[in-house]
């Protein structure tokens, strides 16, 4: 029995922010689209306004510094190319968030989970580094979503059996994963002239192919691409995807109609290790050629924002991966040109989402008073 | 005499949203009076009275006390001004004594600690014997009934100097002779000068207590009566409404809804029939939250279309009797089974695919998906199934239309399909409940109070499901605290105390006084009030 006896709480009303509702047909859909576009704009005007007035006040242009932020990516076929590249670890790290979010847990690991992709995905780039690109590229993408969902596999367990929470346990794991791969790129195949904390270049089979003329694009960009809409639509229509959800929203509901949710509360998990394990994996293919100390960045802070903003809708989450790698990129331009530090970027994104979930309360507040 | 009334509201209006809850609503008491707010769930009692006990704030009218023209804009200022409301959920700290519970909030007088609570021990005292409201002032919160507990609450209205008590259905949770004592009291307030306003929806209570009643309706004041000039089944043809054609005699269920059904005497046109065997459950040995071995040795027979109804206080093992029989708590011993499957140590996806449906007590907690819409709230147990699959993936276009049916089967009042179930009102929740329970085709039925907090058009409603139903041959358990409902519509009638079975009846040959003895873990050879 409770300490004090209450109204029982509405489930998910405290938990993470929801998906909307699939809206029906007629009026009511185009308001209801409104409704869920609106807050989405108004915080990011809203967020760049104080962003720029913080910009002034610290002395330097706004006007440019913003300008840099916003067009620098659309510049030159450069800024794309190095956009899109930027973009691809952000919206798997968001992924990596989003879908244990969908079942109701926090994954905070994905930068662990992601230098595990990378180290496995390296492991095998440099150990079998003489086969051809059809069998070495993909055995090394499947080498680093394993690992990463081994990862992330290891929360799930003592979630799942011990009930340890997920939080700690995965927070605690990407401080375990530095020392790891710390161990691997100086002891295990470290590459003495690197001057960094780095592995010995993987095979070129291991490269993903580039795209158009230099600078080219790589094709992982196309891999997540597919995996998006494959996401977006497994989410939405397989029974699986339906029930994470519905954990999501209730859990005693869901278990009360037949669903094994700590089974599911553990899958996501794994799923979401394995999709950051891939950013890690891609980012060695593609990017760096090897796995090296620090490539993990602040994906795991992108991440966690683009998945918030998502609010549940993986429809919806890599155009916002999208946008946040344009500020990212954007960043250092903003340097440059108007020699604004660059964390003023990561403070614009956190006003952005503080703005998208104050919105929650203003529009409760309007439906409640139309 | 020409003296102003007690307690005057003209003319209050509340909306919420586009929702006019209270239409230009007038109510007049007057000392030494016990006044029945009577209606079906939405009618507005409650939000009436929380108006005037401060927690929502009307949009216009007046509220007059003793003639002098008040404004209450908090429950501070109706308590300063004598107006103690006892709500259906008691807010009270489980590990704090009496004493404590009640002084809480308060200003002790006296100076140290000590001396204070001991002033208020002596003043509690004093209004528990005046009124008749026996409790230790010593007793730990978290050890008293639900009864009590009430008291409780009725003492710190009372210790806060209230002369104006409003209870809100103060009887739910309380055994026949628990109400008899309530009701004894009360009439001991108004005999000393208070005020009281019982919200409730029983016909029979209002006519058992009350000096004068208000009828109320889709937020509007139908009709004030006095007592002497009406009689049950003129109150519910008032409640239930012009609207509904010419006024005839209740059927039992209505008579349930309204609590006008008689007691004691032949209720339900039962006939003697004896069921083909259905489900059955053989020493079944179950474990609380807390591990501790709550039901043991339970064993059980339904027929085909027969209704069982356990009746009991709250937290006698009611959850866990019921979350086993639907599968969702597994047995630590013991077996289930429907037609000789056998279910126990199955998942639960397996129970609901044999045809076990479940309609839980805590609606919001245990049945919907509350940002969901109401077509996946409806798919969600049989997402599995072939039937809502293409090529493996859920047809999305048949479910909205398998939800857009049930909308207008089970009469949910929801703009659309994708109407978030979250913002449906608790009747039509559970008609989304009952309509998903009923789509698993249902050979065993476990209903967990499945009307509380139902106005009358879903309740006739739930009870019309059940009896539809149990003809198909359904096996169907009722779990209830309403003592009533269990009577009216089971065919045998199980009290349950402390997890067994403290006797059964037939439900056409019951004394509810004996189901409330058994019910509390009295005998049989005990007379009396508890």
């Amino acid at each position: 029995m409770s300490t004090v006896e209450q109204t029982p709480p509405t489930p998910g009303s405290g938990g993470p922010p929801s998906a909307p509702a699939p809206r029906g047909h007629g009026s009511g859909a185009v308001t209801g689209v409104a409704w869920t576009v609106l807050p989405y704009v108004a915080s990011v005007v809203l967020a760049f306004l104080v962003g720029g007035l913080l910009i002034q006040a610290m002395g330097y242009s706004a006007v440019d510094a913003l300008e840099a932020v916003l067009t620098s990516s659309f510049d030159s076929r450069f800024g794309m190319v190095e956009t899109l590249h930027k973009w691809v670890p952000i919206v798997l790290c968001a992924y990596a968030f989003a879908i244990p979010l969908a079942t109701g847990k926090f994954n905070i690991g994905a930068e662990g989970q992601l230098l595990l992709g990378a180290t496995g995905g390296a492991a095998i780039g440099i150990t079998f580094s003489d086969l051809p690109a059809v069998l070495l590229l993909p055995a090394m993408l499947v080498a680093g979503v394993l690992a990463g969902a081994l990862w992330a596999g290891i929360a799930a367990v003592l979630l799942v059996r011990f009930r340890v929470n997920e939080v700690l346990s995965t927070v605690l794991l990407n401080f375990v994963s530095f020392r790891l791969i710390d161990w691997v790129a100086t002891s295990v195949w470290p590459d003495a002239g690197a001057g960094h904390p780095a592995t010995t270049p993987v095979g070129d089979g291991a490269r993903l192919p580039l795209i158009g003329e230099a600078p080219g694009l790589h094709s992982g960009v196309l891999l997540v691409l597919a995996l998006a809409v494959f996401i977006a639509v497994g989410m939405r229509f397989t029974p699986t995807g339906f029930e994470m959800r519905a954990v999501g929203d209730n859990p005693r509901a869901s278990l009360i109609n037949g669903v094994k949710t700590s089974r599911l509360a553990g899958a996501g998990l794994v799923i979401g290790g394995g999709a950051a394990g891939l950013a890690g994996a891609i980012d060695v293919a593609g990017v760096q050629g090897r796995m090296l100390e620090g490539m993990q960045s602040n994906f795991l802070i992108l991440g966690i924002i683009v998945g918030l903003m998502a609010r549940g809708s993986m429809l919806a989450l890599p155009f916002i991966a999208f946008g946040i790698a344009v500020l990212e990129f954007g960043a250092g331009t903003m340097q440059l040109v108007a020699s604004v530090p660059v964390e003023m970027v990561l403070v614009i994104e956190a006003l952005i989402l503080l703005f998208l979930l104050l919105s929650d309360i203003v529009r409760n507040r309007l439906r409640g008073a139309a | 005499m020409t003296t102003a009334p007690r307690l005057e509201m003209t003319e209050v209006v509340k909306t919420f949203g586009p929702v006019r809850a209270l239409d230009a609503v007038s109510l007049q008491v007057g000392a030494r009076e016990v006044h029945g707010l009577l209606g079906g769930n939405g009618a507005g009692k409650t939000t009436l009275m929380n108006v005037l006990f401060g927690l929502y704030r009307a949009d216009s009218g007046a509220v007059r006390i003793d003639g002098r023209e008040v404004t209450i804009t908090s429950p501070r200022d109706a308590i300063e001004l004598g107006v103690g409301m006892v709500h259906q959920t008691f807010l009270q700290v489980d590990t704090y004594t009496v004493v404590e519970n009640v002084v809480l909030g308060t200003t002790l007088e006296g100076g140290s600690h000590g001396a204070g609570l001991s002033a208020a021990r002596a003043r509690i005292a004093d209004i528990s014997e005046r009124f008749g409201l026996h409790v230790d002032p010593d007793a730990v919160m978290e050890e008293l009934p639900v009864g009590i507990r009430q008291r409780v609450e009725i003492i710190k209205a009372l210790y806060r100097g209230a002369s104006v008590l409003i209870l809100d259905e103060p009887t739910t949770n309380l055994t026949p002779q628990e109400v008899d004592a309530l009701f004894t009291s009360l009439r001991t307030m108004v005999a000393e000068g208070m005020s009281v306003i019982l919200i409730t929806h029983k016909i029979r209570e209002t006519l058992a207590v009350c000096d004068k009643m208000t009828v109320m309706r889709d937020g509007a004041r139908v009709q004030t009566l006095d007592r002497a000039e009406t009689d049950a089944d003129h109150l519910a043809a008032i409640m239930v409404g012009e609207s509904h054609g010419t006024y005839q005699a209740p059927t039992v269920t209505e008579a349930v809804a309204l609590g006008t059904a008689p007691q004691g005497t032949v209720v339900g046109d039962v006939p003697e029939t004896t069921f083909e065997p259905g489900v059955s459950v053989r020493g079944m040995t179950v474990r609380n939250d807390h591990d501790v071995e709550l039901i043991s040795g339970f064993d059980l027979e339904v027929g085909k279309g027969e209704i069982v109804g356990f009746a009991g206080v709250a937290g006698n093992g009611q959850v866990e009797l019921a979350e086993t029989l639907a599968g969702v708590r597994p047995l630590q011993s013991g077996s289930i089974t429907i037609d000789d499957l056998v279910l126990s140590d199955r998942a639960t996806a397996q129970w609901l695919d044999a045809g076990v449906a479940y309609v839980p007590e805590d609606r919001h907690r245990d049945g919907i998906l509350p940002t969901s819409g109401i077509t996946e709230n409806l798919l969600l147990g049989s997402h599995r199934s072939a039937r809502v699959r293409k090529s493996g993936l859920i047809d999305w276009r048949a479910a909205r239309q398998r939800a857009q049916e049930a909308i207008e089967k089970f009469a949910i009042r929801a703009d659309s399909p994708a109407t978030r179930a979250g913002d449906l009102s608790g009747g039509n929740i559970q008609r989304v409940i009952l309509a998903r329970a009923f789509a698993h085709r249902p050979r065993l039925l476990v209903l967990h109070n499945p009307t509380r907090g139902l106005d009358i058009g879903s309740t006739r409603f739930v009870y019309e499901q059940i009896r539809e139903v149990t003809a198909a041959g359904c096996s169907v358990v009722v779990i209830s605290e309403d003592l009533d409902e269990v009577i009216a519509i089971a065919d045998r009638v199980i009290a349950l105390y402390q997890g067994s079975q403290a006797g059964e009846w037939r439900s056409d040959r019951v004394d509810p006084y004996e189901i409330g003895r058994r019910m509390t873990g009295l005998g049989t050879s005990v007379g009396g009030a508890a």
